[in-house]
């Protein structure tokens, strides 16, 4: 029992990072049909700004950790937000709809905000303060406070997102977009808005993952690769473009990696993960919840 | 013609530029590039930028000295630093760029067992010395006449530091092992593996992560469940290491804690906290205290302006290079990398430890392993401790033979 907790609990902390991230990048195809490959580099960013904006205000101002936090994270979310705006108008708007050219876009653009990031951060790795430090048992699982809040402030976000795209006039509009844009064109709905919407809700969905992941590891401008990988593998399991494909596939693979860790090898994980991607893509190329293209 | 004295006074002028400019010996010296292939990026760029500023402050020093003089010749040092990403495939590309491109005759320094042996291939046949920290056994033997090792190795380390952890904490009978999944990792376990089992310590655990890997729970599960009286991460990255004795302490694990290879970064403070006090580290120092040389004191109290952390083994051997690499130019009285390989194996130089030579030959096939104190350290709260240190046999016959 207390096994099996510790192991829901181990799921619980990966999977919340793992949806937020790969939730921005299946929306982002979903309504524009592009794969961004730089999407990591928004969350890098905003892991970067949260460990820089914490530990200026606490070393430099003095202030509370709680509100270096509170401070850091909107900050980083909305820099993102910005940085979102800075090369969605003058690149990706050229390209929606254009997998090739977007293809090239993004790698491009991942390039040169690794290159940027690296001369502005450094490569040394860099660390949020920690608060909440204690140790929780729930069950018989051990986990810090400050992991359970983070885990609880992501799940909140996720069902935020699941209410925007479910709920909402805009949620409608850009699930319209994703299943047949020029129907929805035809019934009023302006699909360069729409994109433009859903291209900076997929940015803020992984500024938010990259904030809240800041204070529980080490940051380094690299760290947006390794959940890139992570959240293609979930996007191509889950259904790419799908809301409820990238939640369930992304506690999928978290359970995968949390059994998997403790029973076999990490690094055996790993080449399993890439195997279900195979497996997928040979036997259900549309994921879980996806939809197969005519 | 008679020259009137403006005339004289050019051509006088004229024929002294000619001189200054002539490239001869007595009047310019000559630029020596020294290359470096370190990790400036990611959870080891703190190894990698400590390198590069050690390096580049023994390069300043003999500047300022009057340069490397050998066959007639001064030669001003010049560094070149690129970063390898602590992975093959760049360390593939640094080696180009350095040897191909920039020319470079001496590699001063290349730390990573993957991007060595990728520089290695290309060194070895081009001729040109390599001077590596990289832990693996199979960059060093007769096979590879131009690499020698700048810092001590599990060869060196291990036993020692094994040896005292047993010794201070005699009831321990497991352990178990976690390391990076490449070369660099996959080499050091089987060190790690006989020199534990010589111990009589049995290893449960024998576990292998992706460098660039951020969480850590799962393992930790699988680990602090399996009760090992030690966790040894032989040869894991600073701020790596950190995250993984943070999240064994979360899940309850309680144990003696060995980084091998650790070097007390700053980073592996941070990211631990209070989770790494007490853990044991092979390539530590405490280069503040007097225990340490003058030059050690001199450059840790620097380090911790400039780098925000003090000097380690790690940073050390990189001023060690450099001075290896002046001692054999101007003992082989050549820049020929062939000349000074065959010359650096007779001489004792002077490191920022003392008196220090190349031997090891019984261990490797053959004498390339710069001979320097193995210590062991602790972390006390945030300080590193020495608790031990034991200086090679093979290093004092060699300074007594040179008197």
């Amino acid at each position: 029992m207390e096994l099996a907790a510790q192991l829901l609990i181990n799921t619980l902390q990966i999977g919340v990072v793992y949806v937020l991230f790969s939730l921005g990048l299946t929306i982002i195809f979903g309504v524009m049909k592009i794969v961004n490959f730089a999407h990591g580099e928004f969350f890098a960013v905003a892991a970067l700004l949260m460990a820089v904006l914490v530990n200026t205000a606490a070393d430099e101002f003095g202030l509370p950790l709680w509100v270096g936090y509170a401070g850091g994270f909107v900050g980083a979310v909305i820099a993102v937000l910005v940085l979102g705006l800075i090369v969605y108008r003058p690149a990706f708007e050229r390209y929606l709809r254009d997998l090739v050219g977007s293809f090239i876009l993004s790698v491009g653009l991942l390039l040169l905000l690794q290159g940027i990031l690296l001369e502005v951060f450094g490569g040394v790795p860099r660390v949020v303060p920690r608060m909440g430090d204690n140790t929780i048992s729930i069950l018989g699982g051990r986990i810090t406070e400050l992991r359970l809040a983070v885990s609880l402030i992501a799940l909140a976000i996720m069902l935020l997102a699941y209410l925007l795209i479910q709920r909402t006039r805009l949620g409608m509009a850009l699930r319209a977009m994703s299943e047949d844009h020029e129907a929805a064109m035809l019934q009023g709905i302006r699909y360069r808005r729409i994109a433009l919407y859903g291209f900076l809700i997929g940015s803020v969905l992984a500024a938010t993952a990259g904030a809240l992941i800041a204070p529980l590891t080490a940051i380094t401008p690299a760290i947006g690769g390794d959940y890139l990988v992570k959240a293609f593998i979930i996007v191509i399991v889950g259904g790419l473009g799908s809301i409820t494909g990238a939640i369930s596939a992304g506690f999928l693979i978290a359970l995968i990696e949390s059994i998997g860790g403790f029973f076999l090898d990490p690094s055996l994980t790993t080449v399993a993960l890439f195997m279900l991607v195979i497996i997928f893509l040979v036997l259900r190329p549309q994921g879980i919840m996806g939809h197969a293209e005519k | 013609m008679q020259m009137n004295n403006i005339q004289k006074l050019s051509m006088a002028a004229a024929i002294a530029a000619a001189f200054a400019f002539s490239g001869s010996s007595a009047f310019s010296a000559e630029t020596l590039k020294l290359g470096m292939s370190v990790p400036l990026s990611g959870a080891a760029a703190s190894w990698g930028k400590g390198m590069e500023w050690a390096g580049q402050k023994a390069v300043e020093k003999i500047n300022a000295e009057g340069g490397v003089k050998a066959g007639g010749k001064t030669y001003m040092l010049k560094l070149i630093v690129l970063d390898n990403k602590y992975n093959a495939a760049e360390g593939t590309k640094v080696a180009h760029t350095l040897i191909n491109r920039e020319g470079v005759k001496f590699i001063a320094g290349a730390l990573g067992t993957a991007p060595t042996k990728a520089l290695q291939s290309i060194s070895e046949r081009k001729g040109v010395l390599l001077m590596t920290t990289a832990w693996g056994r199979s960059v060093k033997g007769p096979k590879f006449p131009l690499t020698f090792t700048q810092a001590n190795t599990p060869a060196e380390v291990l036993p020692q530091l094994y040896g005292y952890i047993k010794k201070a904490h005699p009831d321990v009978k497991t352990v178990a092992l976690f390391n990076p999944n490449d070369a660099s990792g996959k080499e050091i376990e089987k060190d790690a593996r006989a020199t534990w089992a010589k111990l009589g310590v049995k290893v449960i655990i024998s576990d292998f992560f992706e460098r660039g890997t951020t969480q850590f729970q799962s393992v930790a599960t699988k680990i602090s469940r399996a009760k090992p009286d030690i966790v040894d991460m032989s040869s894991g990255p600073p701020a790596t290491a950190g995250l993984v004795f943070k999240e064994l302490a979360v899940q309850g694990w309680k144990g003696v804690k060995v980084v091998a290879a650790g070097t007390a970064a700053t980073s592996f403070l941070k990211t631990g906290g209070k989770a790494v006090d007490g853990t044991y580290l092979g390539v530590a120092s405490n280069f503040d205290s007097a225990t340490a040389t003058a030059i050690q004191r001199s450059l840790s109290a620097e380090a911790r302006k400039k780098l925000g952390e003090p000097m380690n083994a790690l940073f050390i051997s990189a001023w060690d290079s450099v001075m290896a690499i002046k001692a054999g130019i101007e003992k082989a009285n050549s820049a020929n990398p062939r000349e000074v390989a065959k010359v650096l194996p007779k001489i004792v130089f002077a490191s920022s430890y003392g008196p220090t030579a190349f031997g090891a030959a019984h261990e490797y096939g053959s004498p390339q392993q710069m001979l320097v104190p193995s210590i062991v350290s602790q972390i006390k709260g945030n300080t590193v401790v020495e608790v031990a240190r034991s200086v090679p046999a093979e290093l004092k016959k060699k300074i007594e033979m040179a008197k």
